[in-house]
């Protein structure tokens, strides 16, 4: 036994945040994470080819040292 | 050995400076466009005409360019090897560069050109091969490695033709 107080769960009714509601689907039928693609949409050319950069070389960053935060 | 550090920018306007006409396919063409995949390299379509594969060459010497894959050989692309439909799988100081004579079906570079969207990026403007085309090569080609992405790039189409 400890002291510690028990965490107090939050009643569902007194949550105040509430994940949001879906206007469009975010999969297709074979699983295709659509909001992935509109959120890559949204970027011009030279962002997504940054965005695909940084995926790059922080794989590469993992590679070398998986214990690198 | 300390892989060099990827800069797909960097090797772009390398060709560019050296007026290399050539079309730009595969993964980061797919990313360009929007479709969110990850790739390694850089594969490019490049004209085989004499005069561009003297500019290519100038450029690929000045990346530093030799054929991966040859352990600690470093083999130097030729015009004669790169007058052929390729694949040549480079290693160059920013990064991997595949370059293609064709791809999908024996689609060369005069082939592909009426398939390309114009993309700029930092001021330079770069040759892209359309989604829809890319679709279908990478159907045409029909391994499993391009299989696997075409799920991503056919609604990536998709979503792009709804905006």
């Amino acid at each position: 036994m400890t002291d510690r107080e028990p965490e107090r769960r939050v009643p569902d009714a007194e949550s105040s945040e509430e994940a949001p509601a879906v206007e469009q689907p975010t999969h297709s039928p074979e699983g295709v994470d659509l909001t992935l693609i509109r959120w890559m949409l949204s970027l011009t050319p030279e962002e997504r080819l940054q965005v695909l950069q940084s995926n790059v070389e922080s794989l590469l960053r993992l590679r070398r040292d998986p214990t690198e935060g | 050995m300390t892989p060099p550090k990827a800069d797909f920018l960097a090797i772009l306007t390398t060709l560019s400076a050296h007026k290399v006409d050539f079309i730009i396919v595969g993964g980061i063409a797919a990313a360009l466009q929007g479709a969110p995949i990850a790739t390694f390299d850089l594969d490019l379509v490049h004209s085989r005409t004499s005069l561009n594969l003297e500019r290519l060459l100038a450029a690929l010497r000045e990346l530093e360019a030799f054929y991966r894959g040859q352990r600690a050989r470093k083999i130097e692309p030729t015009a004669g090897q790169l007058a052929s439909p390729g694949p040549h799988l480079l290693l160059t100081v920013h990064g991997p560069l595949d370059l293609h004579g064709t791809i999908g079906a024996g689609r060369d570079y005069d082939l592909l050109l009426k398939s390309v969207d114009d993309v700029s990026v930092r001021a330079r403007r770069f040759q892209v091969l359309g989604l829809s085309m890319l679709i279908e090569s990478k159907e045409e080609a029909g391994r499993e490695k391009d299989r696997a992405v075409l799920p991503i790039l056919r609604r990536t189409l998709e979503e792009r033709r709804k905006q």
